[in-house]
């Protein structure tokens, strides 16, 4: 019996292979999209998950009267630990981004993500270095390690992870470390890094003002949390009082202790955006969304197939079939083709695996061991044959043997104001994407082709160790890089143009106090940048007093201290040194369109400034890569004491990824808009499939009363034109919203145009009438008799 | 075997009654063979498909093998298809998707008869009826009239004691037809097996013992031939 009907569904959906293929397709597709995103949702949700002490592990945060902060003081932590029992264990830990190179024979790796650990956050984080984690003896004594990638790099040899010397800076600095050995170094953590120092105790001797340090408890099982963030603040206050803060101090008063478990860190912790967190539940929103609007297509198309099933049903009920018999068919069929479908959607989703990685920088893969898809997918299935399967296996097994049996059958007309409504809601989805597309599609223009005030491109930045303070260290590197013949000009900053925010500082100017940013150049900055001048001059050789006491200002800190008149004025900064000013720039995007440019003083000596280690070329666009050559070779001899390593990046590409965030966004929406006009074609393909079939008898009639095809055409868009015109209608200020509170997170924006919201209209009434005509054609060209025959 | 009681079956519209039986009340014998005459719209394939639980009647009593079926669960109604009775319909209605063996084989599948059971019933079946060679083309790869001895086939399948053939000839040419009524003559006098057909045509009906004239909804003659 169950072969004969799977051989039955087999031959069933051979047979319309043109609505089994649209049916599975369809389907396949939504559960593509869905698989993706139920791994990524694993996969963002499982940070450190794997770590015994998940649960109860929490970071001690502070919230100051600006912004929250994870960062805190060492003797905090240790404090904690002596008083309260509840605390088992206290972990202090430090990131530094410092990146440098450390040597072997074999190699050279850059470290970047040093995390300096004790002992207790690193048995509470669960690490386990080659060698197993050891207590380090004396607090003199660290164990450092390699992540395993960076070990083997440098000692491909040693494969038992046994401690090995290391070069640490360039080889002439002469500086050498002894690592301890290797370790797994899990990306799928909130402590991501290259290499890690564990020591005893961190932060000796420090007191209550080294606030840059996190610190991290774990706690008994079962504590209550809100009591003990209670006690740990009363702690903070106790202590900070103790170290001599003033209890009147209005800061102090409104800082306040927090406690956020490990599992919120990555998505949504306190101290930081839970931006992250917001997007996955709209992603996980919209992939279920979408296979539940998939899986009601597969249902109408399913249904508006029934006529032809009809019969089947009616014989077979006579011939002596329950009813859950044929239910069990018609599941049995369409689990068949749930099942293709998931096989396809897996296959699909394996082919866009590698663009979805790219475009959220993970690395996914559906073929690993523990993968949780491998329970999740027969639910999946289940689920999706449950939500398609069971209505159509009830309208379909439910028909009466006398209707289906007279030989002229129609199916009933019922529920059409939920089949309208689901195709309302369809399009109304995709149009809120179409024309959101079109809008990021607009803005992402914009900031390709606007002005941002200077000129990112030829202009390479070199990575670089040393810091050259004032002029005379850097002149001599310079004159050298100069002649290399195509380099138009060099420059050394404290920081680049690529969206980095630089340090801020209090200056004031006619008594006015601002705060400003500071940006420590060095000769030819504004010239390698092609930054335009507004008024007076840019540094200049020839003045002695550039390199003393002379400043720029930008455009907005003008603007700041409403200044008619900068040039020549004094502007008071840090330990009361004085400006004057000798010029006005442009203000320049350097921190993209999202945010305003900062007011901001330009300097060639200033006393509280970052070490300026920056170096940029602009490098003539026939000759670059003859000048990078060159700078490799003789980059150990221009650049002593940090010669060992060449390394450069073009500055453009880096500005480009301030865009990265949006054109990511750009191809989200660009999925979700293919996505959702698809499925939502698919609806009305189904619906229109469903409409036709019913209205044949009518149409055949109306071509006896003499309609034109055309006439007939036009009937059964109309309703259709319709639907399709409320959902635009409906979508449009949902889209105008949404695009509008998504250009105002732009400092520079487009205004919000027109023209997408009448394409998104003109493109999903094109796709439906198109749609709707390919399906009605059929019934249009039939012959009226044979419609008719049975009356 | 068949006693129909003052049957009525009308539909109300805004309190008007369309009667399509009014009054119906005969028996119908084992081993009879009625063919039930009438116009169009006379109420005859009403009155067939409340015969064969199709339908149920909105007033009256049906009994059938002494039992009383007027209103019936399903799974009681199914057991009756299973075991008594054989459907023949104007239209064929084979199931296109299986084989002349396969549509058959279906009624013996639900009765849950033994596949070696299953198998001779079914070489006997198409032996009989001279379509062995057919057994595995589908239904629109055979000629309409061979396709309603597969209808016959498969409503003979199970054994039933009663077969109910609504208009069976109506879609054939005459050879065809006359071909298809010997063979019901046939099986009502070789096999005993009780037919009630609806019918259109004189010459068809004279094939059977008994005829029942319908008009109207009431029953108007009831024959005997001889």
């Amino acid at each position: 019996m169950f072969k004969l009907n799977l051989k039955i569904a087999l031959r069933n959906l051979w047979r319309n292979w043109g609505i089994t293929s649209i049916n599975i397709g369809g389907l396949a597709i939504a559960l593509a999209a869905f698989i993706l995103v139920t791994m990524y949702f694993t996969f963002e949700t499982g940070f450190d998950k794997s770590n015994p002490n998940y649960n109860e592990i929490y970071v001690i945060g502070r919230t100051l009267p600006d912004f929250k902060t994870n960062t805190t003081s060492p003797p905090l932590g240790k404090t904690i630990k002596a008083e309260l029992p509840e605390v088992v264990s206290v972990g202090i830990m430090k990131m530094s981004y410092f990146e440098f190179p450390v040597t072997s024979k074999n190699g050279v790796v850059f470290l970047s993500k040093c995390l300096y650990l004790d002992y207790d956050a690193a048995k509470m984080f669960n690490i386990k270095p080659s060698g197993g984690l050891l207590r380090p003896e004396d607090s003199g004594q660290n164990l450092f390690y390699l992540s395993n990638e960076n070990y083997k790099t440098l000692f491909p040899d040693n494969k038992s992870g046994k401690p090995e010397m290391i070069g640490i800076g360039s080889k002439s600095s002469g500086i050498t470390g002894r690592i301890s050995g290797s370790i797994y170094a899990d990306p799928h953590s909130n402590i991501a890094f290259d290499a890690i120092s564990v020591v005893k105790e961190m932060g000796v001797g420090e007191n209550y003002g080294y606030n840059n340090y996190n610190t991290y408890i774990q706690v008994k099982p079962g504590t209550d949390i809100n009591a003990l963030e209670a006690k740990v603040n009363t702690i903070y206050k106790r202590e900070m009082l103790k170290a001599g803060e003033d209890p009147n101090n209005k800061d102090f008063k409104a800082t306040r202790t927090f406690l956020d478990p490990l599992k919120n860190q990555h998505l949504r912790p306190k101290a930081g955006t839970d931006a992250n967190y917001k997007i996955l539940m709209a992603l996980s929103v919209l992939g279920i969304l979408i296979l539940v609007i998939a899986c009601i297509n597969f249902t109408n198309l399913s249904i508006a197939q029934a006529a032809k099933r009809a019969k089947e049903v009616g014989v077979k009920k006579v011939m002596g079939a329950y009813r859950f018999q044929l239910s069990i068919q018609f599941l049995t069929e369409i689990l068949i083709q749930c099942f293709v479908a998931t096989i396809l959607g897996l296959i699909i989703a394996e082919i866009i695996l590698p663009k979805f990685n790219n475009l959220f920088t993970v690395n996914l893969s559906i073929w690993t061991a523990n993968s949780a898809l491998f329970w999740q997918l027969p639910l999946i299935l289940i689920f999706i044959t449950l939500i398609a399967g069971v209505y159509p296996a009830m309208v379909l097994s439910g028909f009466k043997p006398a209707l289906v049996l007279k030989g002229n059958f129609q199916t009933s007309k019922q529920s059409y104001w939920l089949r309208n409504g689901l195709l309302v809601f369809q399009f109304s989805i995709a149009v809120i994407f179409i024309t959101g597309l079109l809008i990021i599609n607009s803005q992402l223009k914009y900031m390709r082709t606007e002005d941002v005030g200077f000129k990112p491109e030829q202009v390479v930045y070199i990575k670089n160790l040393t810091i050259f303070g004032s002029p005379s260290k850097f002149d001599p590197v310079r004159d050298r890089i100069a002649k290399i013949p195509g380099v138009k000009s060099v420059t050394v900053a404290n920081t680049v143009p690529d969206g980095s925010d630089g340090g801020k500082n209090r200056y004031t100017v006619d008594g006015k106090e601002q705060s400003l940013t500071f940006t420590d150049v060095g000769f030819d900055y504004f010239e390698t940048l092609n930054i335009k001048l507004k008024e007076g001059r840019t540094f200049s050789r020839q003045f002695k007093t550039d390199t003393a006491n002379s400043a720029i200002l930008n455009e907005a800190a003008v603007a700041r201290y409403g200044l008619t008149d900068p040039i020549g004025k004094t502007i008071r900064g840090c330990q009361n040194k004085e400006y004057k000013i000798v010029g006005v720039i442009k203000d320049f995007k350097t921190l993209g369109f999202e945010k305003p440019v900062e007011p901001t003083i330009y300097s060639i000596n200033d006393p509280c400034g970052n070490p300026k280690t920056e170096i940029m070329l602009k490098i003539e666009e026939s000759r670059m890569s003859e000048v990078l050559s060159t700078l490799k070779s003789q980059w150990p001899e221009i650049n002593k004491l940090d010669g060992d390593n060449f390394r450069y990046q073009f500055l453009d590409e880096m500005y480009g990824r301030l865009f990265k965030k949006q054109e990511q966004l750009q191809s989200v929406f660009f999925a979700a808009a293919l996505l959702t006009i698809f499925i939502a074609i698919l609806g009305l393909f189904a619906f229109a499939k469903y409409i036709t079939t019913g209205k044949i008898k009518e149409i055949a009639v109306r071509k006896i009363l003499g309609a034109s095809n055309l006439q007939i055409f036009k009937l059964i868009n109309s309703s259709f034109f319709i639907m399709v015109l409320i959902a635009n209608i409906i979508s449009w200020p949902l889209a105008y919203i949404l695009t509008k509170k998504w250009l105002d997170t732009f400092a520079y924006r487009i205004d919000l145009p027109i023209l997408p919201f009448m394409m998104s209209a003109g493109l999903t009434i094109l796709l439906t009438i198109v749609t709707v005509s390919i399906q009605a054609n059929g019934a249009v060209k039939a012959n009226p008799v044979d419609a008719l025959k049975y009356e | 075997m068949i006693q129909l009681n003052n049957i009525e079956k009308y539909y109300a519209n805004k309190g008007v009654k369309n009667y399509v039986l009014r009054l119906v009340t005969t028996t119908i014998k084992q081993g009879e063979f009625v063919s039930i005459m009438g116009p169009s719209g006379a109420g005859k394939s009403t009155l067939l498909n409340i015969i064969g639980m199709l339908e149920e009647p909105t007033y009256g009593t049906y009994e059938f093998l002494g039992e009383n079926v007027t209103s019936l669960n399903e799974r009681k109604r199914i057991e009756l298809y299973r075991n008594h009775i054989g459907f023949v319909f104007q239209a064929y209605h084979l199931i296109d998707e299986m084989t002349v063996y396969e549509n058959i084989e279906a009624p013996l599948l639900y009765k849950k008869i033994g596949s070696s059971e299953r198998a001779s019933r079914i070489a006997d079946l198409l032996d009989r009826f001279n379509i062995v060679a057919k057994k595995d083309l589908f239904p629109n790869q055979l000629s309409g009239g061979q396709q309603q001895l597969v209808g016959i086939a498969r409503a003979l399948a199970a054994q039933p004691s009663i077969i109910l053939a609504d208009e069976p000839t109506g879609n054939l040419q005459s050879a065809q037809a006359e071909e298809i009524m010997e063979l019901f003559k046939k099986l009502n006098q070789e096999d005993g097996i009780t037919i009630i057909q609806v019918t259109h045509s004189e010459k068809n009906a004279q094939y059977g013992n008994r005829i029942l004239h319908i008009a109207d909804g009431v029953v108007k003659e009831d024959i005997n031939v001889a």
